[in-house]
């Protein structure tokens, strides 16, 4: 049993894309896993073709349990169950906030689903307040896409000094680079030093593609809609590391 | 969530039909079809089946289930098909397996094929919201064979409970009937025409106590001739050992059939038949006692301090070398004419009607006062031998006396139908225990003695042949050792068979009570 979440700090970096294409990719497999949309744009959830409500919105999902358990869908594929967004989720940081164990209360929430299935992969919205907190007390993994640009790199970077401030283990935070563009001289030399400077910089990355952006016209991950294109063969060749760390 | 359902189609309902009609209310996507194959095994006399289980091999993958049961007990991934318990990788299959398989040998039953397409239900989203699969079981390959089965299971999907409702309904309304727990596994063997459980040398014969003692002695003798005639083929093929030890076990029992169901039959004929089915069982002897040290290779191992493990290695070689000999014998006599005639007189004498002007004093007898009247006598000869040997062990008289339990324990065999089940069961399994001591020293003897013979013929000229003499005498050593303590548990074990409540039971079960009919 495994918790991996789809996270980073900033926007617009490929988390959904990862996050829908690992959890099929995993139940392909045969490792039955949960894909958990946190994101109140609800993205992974139209990708799966469900409808973004939450029985009870945010307050049944607080609740955990069986409020939870009654909102989560079978997907078009075998082992792969979705908990949908809600637009409430909107709220969840300031939900959160009010609770004793403000920081805890995700962890909760996921603790009757660990023996149900093998992996939940968490899809977590632009967060690096209570949310996020909640988020690396939750997860034995986080998995945060970089886009070789300085600004993402920084962010990064201000992403593991907040871990260290707070006492998260930086150990449990693997990246890879995501919307790599060869033609740029930038994104080849930036991807050598970061590789150079951080631990757990995974050998595996994800081109920037038509093929995934298109998957907001599919509804389907890569794999499915065009299982031999290059798109596909690089989020297996990321599941592969993934895996062979998280499983 | 709910689970699965499995449906019967009505007669003549195509699947093109169903998939037809159901477009007209909602949308549906086509799966490629997936076809898979199924080989299923089991020993030649059914060891898996009575007990309940079923084997199989699908891909590279082996599967062990309860009959009439879906849910998978063990998986192992394999190379190749294990033949023999001791092919199987060690894990919790082979745990289960090893008491039930022993050392027969796995033969493939039949080999099936499952098609199935898997039709998804789509709401207005395109989002799966049901699935449909329609199973079929397929004799072969070929695409136009008949199917032994076919199904359509309805597939609930989380979180659309109202579709899969809504679905089984009305297939419900169409006449659908929900498929009950009939296991594949009995069509699937119907078309190769095997009947699960067919053979066992087990005597599971149904006496009618009134019955002529002459006639219930054929019917015994006709018996252990096809258990001799089922395994006489299968020898040659030599895929375990247990068709020779069937055919001898058989063999014996007619032997003892002949000896002890005694003035049922013209006494030329019994003497002819007692003297030829004693050829016939010394044929194999030599092959018999190779199949046994064979088999005993990782025990006797087991039983050698490490040190000399390897060195037993040229004795078995040896062994091995002289089996193929020893089976090539055996082959040759039951291909000989001599062989032939003997059977040939035997099936023609048990099938022949009856003589009634060679009547013999027991032939008319009903079986039911000679069964008792045999056992009885041969109970008390064991119970008289027995205590004998009590005040002076002699190996020899424990010899003697495996013997006579072994001829007592057929008989009670041979007419077990006769007595009331439970009560008979309990003599035999007493019974058994005595036997089981006296055969473990009998065992032991001449296994000491066989392998002090070996020696003899192993030409101790090398290095390495000189330390498999070692080894050799340390096995005897073993062997010795256990033989003493097997003799010294004798007593108990004997006097538990001759207990108080045992004699009662043998005279209720097989004397002439007042009660009986004259």
């Amino acid at each position: 049993m495994a918790t991996l979440a789809l996270y980073s700090n900033k926007g617009g970096v490929g988390k959904t894309a990862t996050a829908v294409n690992l959890s099929y990719l995993a139940a392909r497999t045969g490792v039955k896993t949960l894909i958990c949309d946190l994101d109140p744009q609800s993205s992974a959830t139209y990708y799966f073709r469900v409808k973004p409500k939450l029985k009870s919105g945010t307050k049944g999902f607080i609740k955990g349990g069986k409020h939870v358990y009654k909102s989560i869908k079978g997907t078009d594929y075998e082992n792969l169950d979705l908990l949908p967004a809600d637009f409430s989720l909107r709220n969840l940081d300031a939900t959160f906030a009010k609770l004793r164990r403000s920081k805890h209360q995700l962890k909760k929430i996921l603790k009757p689903f660990r023996d149900q299935y093998d992996l939940i992969i968490l899809d977590c919205p632009v967060t690096i307040s209570i949310l996020a907190e909640n988020i690396l007390n939750a997860v034995d993994y986080a998995l945060v896409p970089l886009i070789p640009t300085t600004l993402s790199v920084r962010t990064y970077k201000q992403l593991l000094k907040f871990c260290i401030k707070n006492n998260y283990e930086v150990g449990k935070i693997y990246s890879f680079f995501s919307m790599v563009d060869w033609h740029k001289k930038m994104h080849k030399e930036l991807m050598v030093t970061v590789a150079k400077t951080f631990d757990g910089v995974l050998q595996s990355f994800i081109p920037y593609l038509a093929q995934i952006e298109k998957m907001g016209i599919h509804r389907e991950p890569v794999a499915v809609s065009s299982p031999r294109s290059v798109a596909a063969k690089a989020y297996q060749n990321l599941w592969d590391k993934v895996q062979q760390i998280i499983l | 969530m709910r689970n699965n359902l499995k449906f019967n189609l009505t007669e003549g309902y195509k699947e093109q039909q169903l998939i037809s009609e159901l477009a007209d209310q909602f949308a549906i996507k086509k799966e490629p079809a997936i076809s898979e194959s199924f080989a299923i095994y089991d020993t030649f006399d059914w060891r898996l089946f009575n007990k309940s289980l079923v084997l199989y091999r699908s891909g590279n993958k082996l599967f062990l289930r309860k009959l009439a049961k879906s849910e998978i007990m063990h998986t192992i991934e394999i190379t190749s098909i294990p033949v023999f318990i001791w092919d199987f990788p060690d894990g919790k299959l082979k745990q289960h397996l090893v008491p039930i398989i022993k050392m027969r040998a796995l033969l493939k039953l039949v080999e099936v094929h499952c098609r199935s397409t898997t039709y998804r239900i789509l709401n207005q989203d395109e989002k799966t919201v049901t699935r449909l699969a329609y199973e079929e079981i397929l004799p072969s390959r070929e695409k136009d064979a008949p199917a032994l089965a076919a199904h359509l299971w309805v597939k609930p999907v989380k979180g659309y409970p109202q579709y899969f409702r809504n679905l089984a309904e009305r297939f419900e309304e169409a006449g659908f009937t929900i498929s009950k727990k009939e296991d594949i596994y009995f069509k699937a063997l119907e078309v190769v025409d095997k009947k699960p459980g067919s053979y066992s040398a087990k005597l599971n014969l149904q006496l009618d106590p009134d019955v002529r003692s002459d006639d219930a002695t054929k019917v015994i003798l006709h018996f252990l001739l096809q258990v001799m005639r089922i395994n006489e083929v299968n020898i040659e093929k030599d895929l375990d050992t247990e068709f020779l030890h069937d055919f001898r076990v058989a063999i014996r029992r007619t032997r003892s059939a002949l000896g002890q169901i005694k003035n049922v039959f013209p006494m030329g004929t019994t003497n002819r038949f007692k003297k030829d089915f004693a050829f016939v069982g010394k044929l194999s002897n030599q092959l018999r006692d190779l199949d046994v040290y064979l088999l005993k290779e990782d025990t006797y191992k087991a039983m050698l301090p490490p040190v000399l493990r390897n060195d037993i290695d040229p004795l078995f070689e040896y062994l091995r070398q002289k089996r193929s000999k020893a089976l090539q014998n055996v082959l040759n006599s039951l291909r000989s004419k001599k062989y032939a005639k003997i059977l040939h007189d035997w099936e023609a004498f048990l099938s022949e009607p009856r003589e009634d002007s060679a009547t013999t004093a027991n032939s008319k007898l009903p079986v039911i006062y000679l069964a008792r009247k045999r056992i009885y006598v041969k109970y008390r000869g064991v119970v008289k031998a027995g205590n004998l040997i009590l005040e002076n062990t002699e190996d020899e008289m424990l010899h003697v006396l495996r013997i006579q339990c072994k001829k007592l324990r057929y008989l009670m065999e041979f007419f077990s139908s006769l007595f009331p089940r439970k009560k008979i069961n309990v003599l035999i399994e007493q019974l058994k225990k005595l036997q089981d001591n006296l055969g473990d020293f009998n065992d032991l003897r001449v296994q000491e003695e066989y392998l002090l013979n070996i020696t003899k013929k192993l030409p101790a000229t090398h290095q390495q042949l000189k330390k498999t003499l070692v080894a050799i005498g340390s096995l005897i050593g073993t062997l010795d050792r256990e033989r003493q303590t097997v003799k010294d548990a004798f007593a108990k074990t004997f006097t538990d068979f001759a207990s108080p409540a045992n004699k009662k039971l043998f005279r209720e079960l097989f004397t002439l009570s007042r009660t009986s009919r004259n």
